[in-house]
């Protein structure tokens, strides 16, 4: 079953049996009289814990998916804001269609004005719901 | 006890009969604290470490495929946990050059078994210092009575990078304790 291998493979036999010999002689320690008792408690304490609640994934998944939809929306609002900023910045501004007011009087055509006040717009809307959901949730509690 | 009864006494705790267990704490405790003890040296953690481990394989009975002998799986879960354990708290270490070379023995008075232990508690100080994935080699291989596949299993490597990580710890070890190693032993000759 032993296998020698320290004067094989590092051609100093002697030195090798020596550190053989010194780690082989380690000291064996007893168990505690009460060990087998103590994990024997401890396993009939977890066997005896009621298994943890499942995720509801049914309740959970339609919220992840409109989650999800939102956070790409945004990416790509994000993303078309900043693909289209410099092109509106560099072409003259002049526009043939009749200016358009948004629900705050924000113009529709772009431009960087427009870009920031319908990102702040978002960011108090969504201020404004997580303050919302967060006193009604506090309210239920 | 044979492999075979592990094996019944696990299909018992599977099957619901908890108690089934404490056939395997009485069985392996010894091997597992002993194990634990190499590692950290400190009875009290070792106990503990050893406490978890039971914990675990409890908690894991379904997984262990039974291609292996149980013990193997044991260890093997074992040392995982007692070297996450040690990372995450280290053992009191300390490093190669701090390790002391032994007294001059011609000088001493001690009885041969002193200089003995002496001299092994100082080449354990020096596996202690080894860094870590040479130290759980040297561990694993000595505690598997110097059978490079149990240490290998139980560390979960291949057999050549146990012996790799063996020789190049033993390489460590030489260069730092020459002289000690070099000096035969007089009294016993």
């Amino acid at each position: 079953m032993k296998r020698m291998i320290g004067g094989l493979a590092t051609g100093r036999p002697a030195e090798n049996e020596e550190i053989d010999h010194m780690l082989s002689s380690e000291d064996e320690i007893l168990p505690s009289s009460g060990f087998a008792v103590a994990v024997m408690d401890a396993i009939q304490r977890e066997a005896a814990t009621p298994p943890p609640i499942p995720f509801p994934w049914k309740r959970a998944l339609p919220g992840m998916v409109v989650g999800g939809f939102i956070f790409v929306l945004a990416l790509v609002a994000v993303v078309a804001i900043f693909v289209y900023l410099p092109m509106t910045s560099t072409i003259p501004q002049v526009s043939a269609a009749p200016p358009l007011l948004g629900p705050l009087g924000l113009r529709g055509g772009g431009g960087i004005e427009s870009a920031t006040k319908w990102t702040v717009l978002a960011l108090l809307m969504a201020f404004v719901s997580v303050k919302l959901s967060m006193r009604l949730a506090a309210g239920r509690a | 006890m044979s492999a075979s009864e592990d094996q019944s006494a696990v299909e018992r705790v599977l099957a619901g009969d908890i108690a089934a267990f404490e056939g395997i704490v009485r069985r392996w405790q010894g091997p597992l604290i002993n194990l634990a003890y190499r590692f950290c040296h400190d009875r009290g953690r070792a106990e503990e470490m050893a406490q978890e481990a039971f914990l675990r394989a409890y908690r894991g009975l379904n997984q262990w495929r039974k291609d292996a002998v149980f013990s193997t799986w044991l260890f093997a879960l074992a040392t995982n946990l007692y070297r996450s354990e040690l990372r995450r708290i280290p053992a009191r270490f300390v490093s190669l050059d701090e390790i002391a070379e032994p007294a001059d023995t011609r000088a001493s008075d001690r009885d041969l078994e002193d200089e003995n232990e002496d001299r092994n508690s100082t080449v354990r100080r020096a596996v202690f210092a080894l860094p870590s994935k040479y130290r759980e080699a040297l561990i694993l291989f000595y505690f598997h009575d110097m059978d490079v596949t149990a240490a290998a299993r139980s560390l979960a490597l291949p057999e050549g990078t146990v012996k790799a990580r063996l020789f190049r710890g033993r390489e460590l070890l030489r260069s730092k304790l020459p002289q000690m190693l070099a000096v035969p032993r007089l009294k016993e000759a």
